[in-house]
């Protein structure tokens, strides 16, 4: 098991979806454009029976030709976008590939520097798919740009979702309802109720516009088929015909009220993701909280033990790191306080008269240079000769 | 690496196909388009008015037929992609963990309504230590966060860093000058002059390059005498036109991986000089729990017993990771050897008089009355005179 297996399936797997989805589009055009020719040649069929002129013929022949060429470019075009698509994974594959050489010899000096390198790369995706995936496209899109990423993080596959965010903001529904019908199958799948919530706030709307008429008509078009459980909703809505639209009465004035319209923004942007990402949680807040627990020490929360480096010991991730578990450790790992060196046998734990250890290497160098030692924790002053060895196993 | 492999072999065999429809569709295509053509000029030579005769009736009905029966193919044809594509699909997900966050259940509370803001200070954070101030004040700004310091130490330290990736060596020289004194005992400055005297050489003729490290490299002559002579031996193949280098210097010669190991090497050399961490908290965390997963989802494979899973709803991390030299490390931690258990303030760490080291608990638990026989020696002593040690 390596970093890159238990971490990247997302990384392929939502190109892969829109690899999918291309895939069905083509199939789509495949379907609607053969079924467009045949209909042609049923008509040139029948006009052969019937024993039209030449003339006529010419002109359905000249429709065919018009057709099949209409049928080849689409097909041409459709096409070009899976091949398209499926290069983009193959570019992320290549991508996962560079750390997986790395990884199989991680000791020779060129690979350290490149695995550092990939490492830093990641964070960058991660961050942008953490902004991705809460809603702060302006954020990712500048990330992604100015790191040059933008084969290898999804800004580009969000835009179509940041666009209907947008939309929906500005109270429109148009596109969220286009963005459903195109992934129906899929929304059904999930059970998702995206739809029939968004055609609720529509029927809301014509409520507030006091077009009440047409919203019994809409209500007719679009409830009378409903799924299980959303009986009580549609009922609440058709209740709400009864009252006028600044009523207090609940439910109906919480369906009114703006805030809905936040919650049909948060369900699409769920949604969205949904339907892109097999793991709920982006990869940063999931490395981020099991980095913090496998730093997290006792140490991390007394002012005199913090140490500045630390990510757990410093704000703001001090206080997340304070609701998790500490670090398991069943063997010492000792790092000396001064040069932030660890501490092993080339660079010995000593320990002070008062107590305090530090290393060797580092204590040596304080004697060069100041000629005493003063512990940097208590001031005390010491000599070298009063400084011994501890043994730590 | 073989999850790679894996996934690459069924993503080639998908676009293999992809592409030879494509040019299969297209020439299929044609070909039915020159057919239905050529049919019609000949019908166009019939009077307009006059009927079809047998021949060309036939002719017609049978292009009907082949048309119809070619389409249909074509688009059977595209369908049965289908298995290549979802085999892909498959192959990613049996290759790669897909539920990577099951090993980390408290990670859903860092996206709390109280949390998420803490979590997004560090982002932001994070950002202006990377000198990405545009992204940081647009993020910010976006997330409605409250602002955090914005211009640091740090972001110029990146400056200089990505500089150096993209091969200039000059603002980090301008850097490591002001510190000439602090840096004397590290390779840093070696480091950015050959860097920069292989970038004359480059860029202005190797003349300049020896009129440069004659200037430079004598202060580093006996630190480092052997790298010294690779870079001078090196300049030998930057004239224009030199044969491909041998492999000792393909590395020296090659600017990016060179200009690479170089902001590395100032990133930590400079962040030891300011006493700074090399990395901000959000990539220390980030990096160590990059390498606790795959830990913890070896061990979540190898325990499917019910009684093991429900070890995972306590909340320790079940096992102990080796963090590596950059992604752990940041204080000491003493577990005693006797007990196995971290020391703590109830438990603290006891030197005893032959320099070993053993918590309190496991003291007492050894001490024979007033004598105690030290675990790793044959030193006798009484409990009495081992003291307490602070490694923190």
């Amino acid at each position: 098991m390596n970093e890159i297996k238990s971490l990247e399936h997302a990384t392929l797997k939502v190109p892969y979806e829109v690899f999918n989805k291309k895939y069905r589009n083509t199939q789509r055009v495949f379907d609607v454009e053969a079924r467009q020719v045949v209909a042609a040649v049923g008509d040139l069929d029948n006009a052969v029976k019937s024993g039209s002129t030449a003339g006529e013929i010419n002109n359905l022949l000249g429709g065919m030709v018009e057709k099949l060429t209409t049928m080849k470019r689409k097909a041409s075009d459709a096409i070009a976008e899976e091949v398209q698509a499926a290069f983009v994974c193959k570019k992320r594959l290549e991508h996962l590939k560079e750390q997986a050489e790395a990884i199989a010899e991680p000791n020779s000096p060129q690979n350290k520097t490149a695995m550092t390198q990939w490492r830093k790369v990641r964070l960058d995706r991660m961050i942008v798919d953490y902004f991705l995936r809460n809603g702060y496209y302006d954020s990712a899109s500048k990330m992604a740009d100015s790191r040059n990423l933008r084969d290898l993080t999804n800004a580009d596959i969000y835009a179509a979702g940041a666009e209907v965010e947008r939309e929906l903001w500005a109270r429109r529904t148009a596109r969220c309802l286009q963005w459903c019908a195109d992934n129906r199958s899929k929304l059904r799948k999930l059970n998702s109720t995206m739809e029939f919530n968004t055609r609720i706030q529509e029927f809301i709307e014509l409520v507030r516009g006091d077009l009440r008429l047409d919203a019994v008509k809409y209500a007719k078009k679009h409830f009378s088929t409903y799924d299980d459980g959303q009986l009580e909703d549609i009922q609440h809505c058709m209740g709400m015909l009864a009252f006028p639209k600044d009523t207090e009465v609940e439910p109906y004035a919480g369906l009114l009220r703006a805030s809905r319209w936040q919650q049909l923004v948060s369900q699409f942007r769920w949604e969205h993701a949904r339907l892109l990402h097999p793991a709920r949680l982006p990869a940063l807040p999931v490395t981020l909280q099991l980095g913090l627990a496998a730093l997290n020490t006792p140490q991390c929360y007394k002012e005199s033990t913090k140490v500045s480096g630390c990510p757990a010991c410093q704000p703001p991730l001090n206080s997340l790191a304070s609701t998790l578990p500490h670090a398991h450790c069943s063997h010492s790992r000792l790092v000396c306080r001064i040069s932030n060196k660890p501490l092993n046998e080339h660079n010995h734990p000593m320990v002070l008269p008062n107590g305090q250890v530090y290393g060797e290497k580092a204590l040596k160098e304080m004697m060069k240079e100041q000629g005493s030692i003063v512990c940097p924790k208590t001031k005390e002053v010491f000599c070298m000769k009063r400084v011994e060895k501890v043994y730590v196993m | 690496m073989d999850s790679c492999l894996g996934v690459e072999q069924d993503l080639d065999k998908a676009t293999t196909k992809f592409t030879g429809i494509h040019d299969h569709t297209n020439k299929i295509l044609q070909d039915l388009i020159t057919q239905v053509e050529n049919i019609k000029q000949e019908i166009a030579k019939q009077p307009e008015n006059e009927q079809l005769s047998e021949d060309q009736a036939l002719l017609v009905s049978e292009l009907a037929a082949t048309l119809k029966q070619t389409v249909f193919q074509m688009s059977t044809e595209h369908r049965e992609l289908h298995a290549t594509v979802s085999r892909v699909g498959k192959s990613i997900d049996r290759h790669f963990i897909v539920d990577y966050a099951a090993v980390a259940p408290k990670a859903e509370s860092f996206c709390s309504e109280t949390n998420r803001p803490i979590m997004e200070q560090a982002i932001a954070q994070h950002l202006y230590r990377q000198g990405l101030e545009d992204v940081g004040d647009v993020f910010v700004d976006e997330a409605h966060i409250p602002p955090v310091e914005r211009t640091c130490t740090f972001a110029q330290l990146q400056r200089c860093a990505a500089a150096l990736s993209d091969g200039d060596p000059a603002p980090a020289l301008q850097w490591a000058e002001k510190r000439v004194q602090e840096l004397a005992h590290s390779p840093l400055p070696f480091t950015l002059h050959r860097m920069q005297a292989l970038k004359l050489a480059r860029e202005q003729g190797v003349v300049s390059a020896i009129e440069y490290v004659r200037k430079e490299f004598p202060a580093y002559a006996s630190r480092h005498e052997r790298q010294l002579q690779a870079a001078v031996c090196a300049l030998a193949w930057c004239t224009p036109g030199a044969p491909t280098p041998p492999a000792n210097y393909a590395h020296l010669l090659d600017p990016k991986a060179l200009g690479a190991e170089a902001a590395e090497l100032f990133i930590r050399e400079s962040c030891a000089v300011l006493r700074l961490a090399a990395l901000s908290p959000l990539a220390g965390a980030v990096i160590a729990g990059a390498r606790v997963l795959p830990a913890l989802h070896d061990i979540r494979a190898k325990m499917s017993h019910p009684n093991v899973i429900a070890a995972w709803a306590d909340d320790e991390l079940p096992l102990e990771v080796e963090l590596g030299e950059d992604g752990g490390g940041y204080h000491s931690v003493f577990a005693c050897p006797i007990l196995r258990q971290q020391a703590s303030e109830l438990n603290p760490p006891m030197r005893l008089l032959c320099g070993h080291v053993i918590s309190r608990d496991a003291l007492n638990k050894l001490a024979m009355g007033v004598k105690l026989k030290c675990p790793y020696c044959p030193m006798e002593q009484s409990p009495g005179e081992a003291r307490q040690i602070y490694f923190s």
